[in-house]
C-alpha cells in the first residue's frame, strides 16, 4: 500500500505553532501589503473569508481587516518539513517528496514489521501531531494516485483508507476532475460528451478515450479504473529533482514570479543537499493562462546543490522568458544528476574564490535549521519581493 | 524603382550582410534584410538585434526609395547565379521582381518602416588601428570565450583601452587568453567594454590580414567597426569582467622549455584515448623530462615521454588536454615555456618572445 501524507495549511499551521498566541485568528504567510506581494499560505480561518494561495495581499487585507500576516521563513519550514521526514524514515525508507509539506511512502516492506499501512499511516499522523504539533491529512490506498485523492478528500485532518475492494466504489461517483491530468480542456471534452463522473469515464470505449485524447486516452481510462503503475521513486533513485506551484490567480508580475521562483529554487537546493545528489541542468517550466506550456534549461559547467548557483542560472532564464500572457503554473527542476561524492574530477575554476563560500552558507543554513529547527536564516531577496 | 546591378559586385556584400540574420528568427522582418537605394548607392542591412551589419555598394537605379527582402533567399538565387550575370530588380507594390537572362524571381517583402534600428552609438570614444593588429588580437584569444555561461560577462570578449595600448582578454573560468598590441588610443583612464560572442565571430569574419586602418567607435552600449564599405555595430555585455590580472601567476621558477611542435603533436597524440566529456591527461614532471599519461572509460591508455628543459621538483599535475592543445596551437613561435607552480594553481603557457600573449589554465583534479 502508498501512503500520502499532505500537512495542512503548512507554513501557516508551522507559524502557528511558533507563536500560540494566533491560534483561532486569521493568518497568512506573505509579503506586507504596501509592497506589491501574494499570499503563499492562509490557514483555515483565513480561508473562511475566502482568502487563498496567490492572492495579492492588498485583496486578502480587503476581505479581513484583522488579517494577521506573516513574513515567509523558508528555512523554518523546510527544517520542519525535515522532522517530519524523519518521522516517515521511522516506518520506511521508501520516501518520495514532493513539496516541503508532502510526500508519498510505500510502505509494502514495512508491513512486516509494522503492521498493516493503516496502522502505519495512524502512528505517522499522530506522532507527526504530538512531537510538531502539526496537523497531517492522510490517504492510504493501493497506489499513488488513489492515495493523494483519499488524503484530499476529507482535508483538514483527513484520514482516508482506501483498500482494494473498495477502489471502484469510492472513485466511481467522483467528478471527471479529479482525474489526474484532466484540466480545462479536457474537462471541455468530457463535458461535450455528457461524461461527468469517474464511473462514466470508466465505460466509455478505449477507442473512442483514443480518439479524443490521444495517447493520454489510454491513461486517463487507466486511473479512471484506479490503475497507476508510476512507483514511489525516493530522491536518490530520481531522475530530477524539482518543484512547481499554481497559483489560485494568474499572476501577471514579474517580480512576484521571481519570488515564488526563489522559494521553489531553495526548496529543490535543500533536497538536492538532504539526498546528497548535485545537478548540471537546471529547467524552468512555466503555463500560462491559456495553458500554454513553455519550458527553458540551461547546463551549468559543473553539477551543483548550491542555491545561489540554480538561484543565478533559474533567474536568468525567466529573465529571457517573454510573458505575453499572465502565468499559472512556475516551476523550477534540476536534472543530470550525480551523487555530490560521485564526481572524481574536477576542473579548477580561476574565479573559484566566490564559490566554496556559497556552498558554505548552505551548508551552516542547513545545519542551525536541522539542528535547531527554528533558524531564520533565507535569502535576503525572498524577503524584499514577498 | 528599378535597379541594376551585376551578380559578382553584389554577392560579397551579400553574403556579409546576411551572415547576422539568424535562419531561426522570432519575427518575420529579422530574417528580411533591408534594401537602401539613394543615388547610385545601394545598402544592406541585416540585424538579429544584437548586432547589426551594413554594407554599401554602387548601383544603376532610376530612383531613391527602400524596402526589405528575404534575406536567405535573395543570398541563395544570387549566390546559384552564373559568374557574371547581371542581374536586374525591380519593386511593384509588395513584390520585387529579380531578373537575370532567362531566370525569373518574385520575392515578397515586407515594408522598411518595420525594420528594426539600433539605436546610434552615443557620445563615442574612436580610434583606428590596422586590420591586422585586431584580428591577431581576436584570433590569439577567442577561442577562450565561454560559452552560454550562467555567467553571462565571460560569454564575449573584454577590450580593455589604456594610453598607447589595446587588450583582449577571454576567460571561461577554466582558462584565459590575454593578448595586447600597441594602438594610438589616449583615455584619461583604462576602459573595458564587452564584445559579445557573436559579435567577436563576426568582427573576425570581416576584418582582413592587412595594413590598412579599421576605424572603431566605442558608445556606452555598443562599439561600432567602420571599413571603406560596411560598417558593422554589436552592442556590449553589460556586465563587470572579473579582474584578469589577478588570475595571470607570475612567470615561476618552475618552467617547461621546450618546442612547441613537439609537445602539440605530443599531447595532441595522447589525446586520442582521453575520456571525451572530461578530457582529462596527468603530466608527471621530472628533470628534463615530462611524462603524459591519459586513461578513459574503455581502460585503454596512452603514454608519451618526452625530453624538456626542466629543473623544478618532482611533482603530477592534471589539465584538460584541450585547453592546453588550443594555448598550443594559438602561439606561433617555435619554443614555448610552461611556468607552473604545484598541482592546486594554475599554469602560464608563453610563447618565447611573444611577451604580449598570455594563456592561463586551471589544473584539474584527477
Amino acid at each position: 500500500m502508498i501512503i500520502h501524507i499532505d500537512m495542512d495549511a503548512f507554513y501557516a499551521s508551522v507559524e502557528e505553532r511558533e507563536r500560540p498566541e494566533l491560534v483561532g485568528q486569521p493568518v497568512v504567510v506573505g509579503g506586507s501589503s504596501e509592497s506589491r506581494s501574494v499570499v503563499s499560505a492562509a490557514n483555515y480561518k483565513a480561508r473562511e473569508f475566502g482568502i487563498h494561495s496567490a492572492m495579492p495581499m492588498s485583496r486578502a487585507v480587503r476581505l479581513c481587516p484583522g488579517l494577521v500576516r506573516l513574513p515567509v521563513r523558508m528555512d523554518l519550514y523546510a527544517a520542519v518539513s525535515e522532522q517530519i521526514q524523519a518521522v516517515f524514515g521511522r516506518y520506511t525508507p521508501q520516501i518520495e517528496p514532493l513539496a516541503l509539506d508532502e510526500a508519498f511512502l510505500d510502505v509494502r516492506a514495512s508491513e512486516q514489521l509494522y503492521g498493516s499501512a493503516e496502522v502505519i499511516a495512524r502512528r505517522i499522523k499522530d506522532e507527526i501531531l504530538q512531537e510538531l504539533q502539526l496537523v497531517a491529512s492522510v490517504g492510504v490506498a493501493p497506489n499513488k494516485f488513489l492515495a493523494k485523492l483519499a488524503s484530499d478528500i476529507d482535508k483538514p485532518d483527513g484520514f482516508v483508507v482506501i483498500r482494494a475492494d473498495q477502489v471502484q466504489a469510492f472513485l466511481d461517483p467522483l467528478p471527471v476532475s479529479r482525474l489526474w491530468g484532466v484540466g480545462k480542456a479536457a474537462h471541455q471534452v468530457f463535458e461535450r460528451l455528457g461524461v461527468r463522473t469517474i464511473g462514466e469515464v470508466r465505460h466509455l470505449p478505449p477507442a473512442l478515450m483514443t480518439d479524443y485524447f490521444g495517447k493520454h486516452g489510454a491513461q486517463l481510462l487507466e486511473l479512471a479504473h484506479g490503475r497507476d503503475r508510476r512507483a514511489v521513486e525516493t530522491e536518490r533513485q530520481a531522475k530530477s529533482v524539482s518543484n512547481e506551484t499554481t497559483f489560485a490567480v494568474d499572476i501577471h508580475e514579474r517580480e512576484i514570479l521571481q519570488s515564488w521562483l526563489l522559494q521553489l529554487t531553495e526548496q529543490v537546493g535543500w533536497r538536492l543537499r538532504q539526498a546528497g545528489l548535485k545537478g548540471r541542468t537546471v529547467h524552468l517550466k512555466i503555463r500560462f493562462a491559456d495553458f500554454r506550456l513553455i519550458t527553458r534549461s540551461i547546463t551549468l559547467e559543473h553539477p551543483s546543490q548550491t542555491t545561489d548557483v540554480l538561484w543565478q542560472a533559474v533567474r536568468t532564464l525567466l529573465a529571457d522568458c517573454h510573458l505575453p500572457q499572465a502565468v499559472r503554473l512556475i516551476g523550477m527542476g534540476v536534472s543530470q544528476l550525480t551523487d555530490s561524492e560521485t564526481v572524481q574530477t574536477t576542473q579548477g575554476d580561476l574565479f573559484a574564490a566566490a564559490d566554496p563560500k556559497k556552498e558554505k552558507i548552505d551548508a551552516v543554513a542547513d545545519a542551525i535549521n536541522a539542528r535547531f529547527g527554528k533558524a531564520m536564516l533565507h535569502r535576503a531577496s525572498s524577503d524584499k519581493h514577498n | 524603382m528599378n535597379i541594376k546591378l551585376s551578380r559578382d559586385h553584389i554577392l560579397k556584400p551579400l553574403q556579409t550582410v546576411s551572415s547576422v540574420v539568424e535562419r531561426r528568427q522570432s519575427s518575420p522582418i529579422l530574417s528580411n534584410l533591408l534594401m537602401t537605394l539613394k543615388g547610385e548607392q545601394m545598402t544592406l542591412t541585416g540585424t538579429d538585434l544584437e548586432v547589426e551589419m551594413i554594407a554599401r555598394l554602387a548601383v544603376t537605379a532610376d530612383e531613391d526609395g527602400e524596402i526589405t527582402l528575404p534575406a536567405r533567399k535573395f543570398l541563395d538565387i544570387c549566390k546559384t547565379l552564373p559568374d557574371g550575370a547581371e542581374i536586374s530588380l525591380s519593386v511593384s507594390g509588395d513584390k520585387v521582381t529579380l531578373k537575370s537572362g532567362r531566370s525569373r524571381f518574385t520575392l515578397s517583402t515586407l515594408p522598411a518602416t518595420e525594420f528594426p534600428n539600433l539605436e546610434p552609438v552615443e557620445e563615442p570614444f574612436e580610434f583606428s588601428i590596422p586590420q591586422k593588429s585586431l584580428k591577431r588580437l581576436i584570433e590569439k584569444t577567442q577561442f577562450s570565450m565561454a560559452q552560454q555561461d550562467v555567467r553571462y560577462y565571460l560569454n564575449g570578449l573584454m577590450l580593455e583601452l589604456q594610453d598607447g595600448l589595446l587588450l583582449a582578454v577571454a576567460t571561461d573560468g577554466h582558462r584565459l587568453a590575454m593578448s595586447q598590441t600597441a594602438a594610438e588610443i589616449k583615455v584619461p583612464e583604462r576602459r573595458q567594454i564587452i564584445v559579445p560572442r557573436k559579435g567577436v565571430q563576426e568582427l573576425a569574419r570581416l576584418i582582413e590580414d592587412s595594413d590598412s586602418p579599421v576605424r572603431i567607435q566605442i558608445g556606452k552600449n555598443h562599439i561600432r567597426v567602420e571599413l571603406p564599405d560596411i560598417s558593422f555595430t554589436s552592442k556590449l555585455i553589460d556586465g563587470k569582467f572579473p579582474d584578469y590580472q589577478q588570475v595571470i601567476p607570475p612567470s615561476t621558477e618552475k618552467v617547461i622549455a621546450c618546442d612547441r611542435a613537439t609537445l602539440h603533436q605530443a599531447f595532441t597524440r595522447t589525446s586520442v584515448l582521453s575520456n571525451e566529456k572530461y578530457r582529462g591527461m596527468r603530466l608527471s614532471l621530472d628533470t628534463n623530462m615530462v611524462k603524459a599519461t591519459v586513461h578513459n572509460p574503455e581502460q585503454e591508455e596512452a603514454e608519451e615521454e618526452l625530453e624538456v628543459n626542466y629543473n623544478g621538483d618532482q611533482f603530477e599535475i592534471g589539465f584538460n588536454v584541450s585547453y592546453l592543445l588550443d594555448a598550443l596551437s594559438a602561439i606561433d613561435s617555435n619554443d614555448v615555456h610552461v611556468y607552473l607552480t604545484d598541482a592546486n594553481h594554475s599554469c602560464l603557457i608563453q610563447g618565447v618572445g611573444q611577451d604580449n600573449d598570455k594563456y592561463v589554465v586551471m589544473p584539474m583534479r584527477l
